[in-house]
């Protein structure tokens, strides 16, 4: 839960003649991710077969898909049994060969017949709106002084075409507003046709093309494509029910056909990524331990001369190529969503999705406290992860976390004592509004233990990673967690003497912390990389020339102690944001006693109280939200964070279609 | 829905953090220092290429695979925007990724026009698929059907149903009669760019601002360059140049792109509109060669307006649009580097074309 999953390389090497059981195994199974191991095959031993076999499958299965498609059938497998080997390809190709050409006649006559229909019907829709005209079209086109041209033309096209004709005398009308493709018309003289038409092809105006059979007035043509549509329209029904037949006729054999194809395609896709020795191939992938031995069983009743050999994969150096798989809990999911959503944990690192789930609804309960907001938060979470309402099922995935933070603010608000708002309903521990330098206090001491935690995480992963420069000369390793101690101690010393006017610590501490402060400056600010580079063997200590080196090395050092005081400073947001929402809702109080004239009583002031509180709910959650996670990206993860790491998506033989 | 500071909140801290994964340009004086791609190679797996490098194996260290494992850090990036973008920038942003699908799009309609005479089906789509930038299930081009279908009209029968039906019904008319992808092309790049400027229209305040800004310099670009590459090229007329070009953008308006379709001369509307943009009129004196060089001055000046964004309120989708745009710029460079390191060209012939070598950005 608080790694990523343990993984080990596994190669096997697999006799050719249990090539099928074991991938069948490996897919069925569904833990094996697996490495294009192709490279590590013999090339002189031709090309890869098993890439043609994959692409053959691949070409067939589309074809099937297309067949099904014309047929309006459905892709789904019909009894998807497992299967133990992979298809033959010749039978099925005959097979798809025999049904297509079945149902390719008639579909290709229904296509032609449809894109007919298609025409008639533009050609109709484009004769509409000169249909009361009493000219012959044919002869218009034929002007001795005029160009015209009539035709449909993308909405969008229509103001470039005008402006780009600015120059000819010309006279455009839209004889039907379409939003897409409106149609037009446009007249010129002759002597300009050739900048018309150029205009005219450039903005893509399709000119319409009446065929020979059609002549004289727009009405006598719209008769006669009236005609040739009711023509077409029969042919088209009869047409739809020889392919109803036909798909009624081989249902069942496409539906098999499909599902042994799938599965053969999958099969042979995973073994041309495998290495192909003489009699043997190489296989090569990511198990996570904890399914390890399971696999392994499988595969060795697979195959009796398997040769598997599994390693356990240090969560140090550069793991940067495993897979990383999240052994969390489904209850953290919200969480993990959180966590990825900055970035993915790398191998070596620690997953901080455990440690989130508990400082996440911290903060969020400590600076949104009120039981009845809290629940209120709570309940819409619920409903939001309930994915009743249609409108909501975009943010399903926030809703477990917002019941959550719901709680936590519930929690909060026992200990505030307040209930929308109403503060002298329940008894309290701490009034944020009445102790407010105890508040942002106590903030600011949860930050400093939040960023030591970060510090402390970052020189276990440093630890973990066998990163030892990183360990000692990071800014946040060893030198900058002594730096940082440094940095609080004479930090509560001076606010201790401004805001509480009294010495906190001895003069020794203060002196030592002074000490400390300079020497881990300079070992993990100033010659942080120089050290590094020194522990890594890495030359020249020093990259550039020692004035640029000096130049930087002192932006940095008033770069980090801005960082160290902002990022504890920061913190204080969740004293101050206790103090704003019991401030919001003593306003909403304010205003309710002056509607009411100072009663707690009356429709006026209910109106205002409930109103308010919506108010202040929709408000501040969500703001409040935004700001625990800023506390948790930028400053929290920052520290010890840096993930990167890649998915663990294991081969999977899927017994029913991807979704 | 969301939007101000409580829609802005993670995806600015999420693209502040890619946008410290960018290369600085003392990395990219680093890498250009590689004597040869070998070394390039090996330097950027010290960047946060790395890890999308990590994973090839020693047989796919050429050029080519380099080159589509560093686009998909870029679609990666997009993919991030994307999903943390406030819903009503959103449009905006999936458009903006359209360009990449524009591209591969017209890269399988090239390959089905002019590779009939290559062997096998298996062979086309296999060099077809290494020049596609790696979109993933964004994508809705279904590309490897397009490309075995073997014939334009087939290939543009099977995208019923995606954003490019529309457009590319009209064009196809002027494709059957002409044998000729440029109607398609740019019909595709018009209606493309069109769709990005209302995207970015319907939006209000901060975002609609800065992503005029931003969209509205890249459209500028891509204006002027049609519109003069339409009269030295293709000796398009005047109706024909408007008609393939763009009434709007940023600092480039109709006015300016009707003078040069009628003729006015490139360099002085150029120096009106960028009289920071130094030696116009050099570099247009024989535009073969002076418009690529043009054309890395204009992004460089994109790239400024981009930074540009990153200053000030930070809650606004100037930033990830920056962003994305400086990100794109960055895999451009890289390309040309390891296409000069390969080549073994050098640095004074290809330095010119680096976008981010010759600019000073600020520390991230």
């Amino acid at each position: 839960m608080f790694f990523p999953e343990a993984m080990n390389e596994v190669e096997l090497i697999v006799p050719s003649k249990d090539l099928l059981a074991v991938t069948n195994i490996l897919g069925k199974h569904g833990v094996f991710h697996q490495i294009d191991s192709t490279y590590l095959g013999l090339e002189n031993l031709g090309p890869n077969t098993w890439q043609e076999k994959a692409a053959g499958y691949s070409n067939l299965e589309r074809r099937i898909q297309l067949i099904m498609q014309n047929l309006n059938l459905s892709e789904e497998y019909s009894g998807a049994s497992d299967v133990d080997s992979l298809s033959d390809l010749e039978p099925m190709q005959s097979a798809v060969d025999r049904i297509e050409a079945d149902v390719k006649k008639t579909s290709d006559q229904l296509a032609a017949e449809k894109k007919s229909l298609e025409q008639l019907e533009s050609q109709l829709h484009q004769l509409e709106p000169i249909a009361g005209a009493n000219v012959n079209v044919g002869a218009l086109q034929k002007s001795s002084y005029l160009h015209s041209v009539l035709g449909i033309i993308p909405a969008e096209n229509v103001s470039r075409l005008e402006t780009s004709l600015s120059r000819v005398p010309h006279a455009f009308f839209t004889l039907r507003e379409d939003p897409k493709r409106p149609v037009v018309w446009l007249v010129g003289p002759r002597s300009n046709s050739d900048v018309i038409d150029r205009a005219v092809k450039s903005a893509y105006l399709n000119p319409l093309v009446l065929p020979e059979e059609f002549e004289g007035t727009p009405a006598e043509i719209n008769a006669s494509i009236r005609k040739a549509i009711e023509i077409s329209n029969q042919n088209i029904s009869q047409l739809n029910a020889t392919l109803a037949r036909l798909a009624d006729e081989h249902k069942q054999e496409l539906r098999k056909l499909l599902w042994d194809v799938h599965v053969s395609r999958l099969i042979a896709d995973a073994i041309a990524r495998f290495g192909q020795l003489r009699n043997t191939y190489v296989v090569v992938g990511w198990v996570p331990s904890a399914v390890l031995a399971g696999l392994t069983q499988r595969l060795k009743q697979a195959s009796r001369e398997i040769l598997i050999q599994a390693t356990p994969i240090e969560p140090a150096g550069h793991s940067s190529n495993v897979p990383v798989a999240l052994g969390n809990p489904r209850s953290l999911s919200p969480f993990e969503l959180l966590v990825n959503t900055y970035a993915r944990p790398r191998y070596e690192e620690i997953d901080p999705t455990a440690l989130i789930a508990i400082t996440f609804p911290l903060l969020y309960g400590a600076m949104f406290g009120d039981v009845g907001h809290g629940l209120v938060v709570a309940a819409f979470g619920w409903l939001v992860a309930s994915k009743v309402v249609p409108a909501l099922r975009g943010l399903a995935a926030l809703g477990g976390l917002l019941v959550i933070c719901g709680i936590s603010a519930t929690i909060f608000g026992f200990i505030y004592g307040s209930v929308f708002g109403f503060e002298e309903v329940l008894p309290h521990l701490i009034r944020p509004s009445q102790s407010i330098l105890q508040i942002l206090g106590i903030a600011i001491g949860v930050g400093i233990v939040l960023l030591n935690i970060g510090i402390l995480l970052n020189l276990y992963n440093a630890v973990r990673a066998r990163d030892w420069p990183r360990f000692f000369f990071d800014s946040n390793g060893l030198a900058g967690w002594i730096l940082y101690l440094s940095f609080v101690v004479l930090f509560i010393q001076i606010v201790g003497k401004l805001i509480l006017s009294r010495t906190i610590f001895p003069s020794g501490v203060i002196t030592l912390a002074w000490v400390l402060m300079a020497l881990t400056t300079l070992v993990a600010v100033i010659f942080s990389e120089p050290l590094k580079h020194w522990m890594e063997g890495h030359r020249p200590l020093v990259e550039g020339s020692l004035a640029i080196f000096g130049v930087q090395a002192f932006f940095e050092m008033v770069e980090k102690y801005i960082s160290m005081f902002s990022n504890t400073l920061s913190y204080v947001r969740v004293g101050a944001f206790a103090i704003v929402h019991a401030g919001f809702t003593s306003a909403v109080f304010v205003i309710a006693h002056l509607v009411s004239g100072g009663t707690e009583a009356g429709f006026g002031f209910w109106v205002v109280v409930v109103l308010g509180n919506l108010f202040v709910i929709g408000l501040e959650a969500f703001i409040v939200f935004i700001q625990t996670m800023r506390l948790h990206y930028y400053e929290f993860f920052s520290k010890f964070f840096r993930g990167g790491g890649s998915p663990y998506e294991p081969l999977a033989l899927a017994s029913a279609p991807k979704k | 829905m969301a939007s101000g500071v409580a829609g802005y909140a993670a995806i600015s801290a999420r693209v502040r953090a890619m946008y410290a994964d960018l290369l600085t340009p003392q990395d990219f004086a680093r890498l250009s220092e590689a004597p040869d791609f070998l070394s390039l190679f090996n330097a950027l797996k010290s960047t946060a290429y790395g890890r999308y490098l990590d994973g090839l194996k020693d047989k796919d260290i050429n050029p080519r695979h380099v080159i589509i494992q560093i686009k998909r850090k870029l679609a990666d990036s997009y993919n991030s925007v994307i999903q943390m973008a406030p819903v009503e920038t959103r449009p905006l942003v999936k458009q903006l990724y359209r360009y990449y699908e524009i591209g591969n799009l017209k890269a399988v309609l090239r390959a089905i026009v002019t590779v009939s005479s290559w062997n096998t089906e298996r062979a086309i789509w296999d060099r077809v698929r290494d020049v596609l930038f790696p979109l993933g299930p964004a994508s809705v081009l279904p590309a490897q059907a397009m490309v075995e279908s073997g014939s334009v009209a087939a290939a543009i029968d099977l995208l019923q149903g995606t954003p490019y039906e529309e457009t590319l019904s009209f064009a196809m008319k002027r494709y059957s009669a002409e044998q000729n992808l440029f109607p398609l092309e740019v019909a595709l790049d018009l209606s493309y760019w069109r769709r990005l400027w209302s995207e970015a229209q319907k939006l209000t305040g901060q975002d609609r601002e800065h992503s005029i800004r931003i969209i509205g310099s890249l459209l500028d670009m891509n204006n002027l360059m049609w519109t003069i590459r339409y009269r030295v090229y293709h000796k398009l007329s005047e109706e024909e140049i408007i008609n393939y070009t763009l009434p709007f953008g940023y600092r480039v308006h109709d006015s300016d792109i009707r003078a040069i379709a009628a003729g006015a001369d490139f360099a002085s509307v150029f120096t009106r509109l960028y009289p920071e943009i130094p030696d116009v009129n050099t570099l247009l004196e024989n535009p073969r060669t002076g418009l690529p060089k043009l054309e890395v001055l204009f992004k460089r000046r994109i790239m400024q307006e981009c930074l540009a964004a990153f200053v000030g309120n930070p809650f606004h989708i100037g930033i990830p649009l920056a962003f994305l745009v400086l990100h794109d710029f960055e895999m451009q460079d890289l390309i040309v580097l390891i296409e000069a390191k390969s080549s073994g060209l050098p640095e004074e012939e290809y330095r010119p074309f680096l976008l981010k070598a010759n600019l000073l950005l600020p520390e991230h």
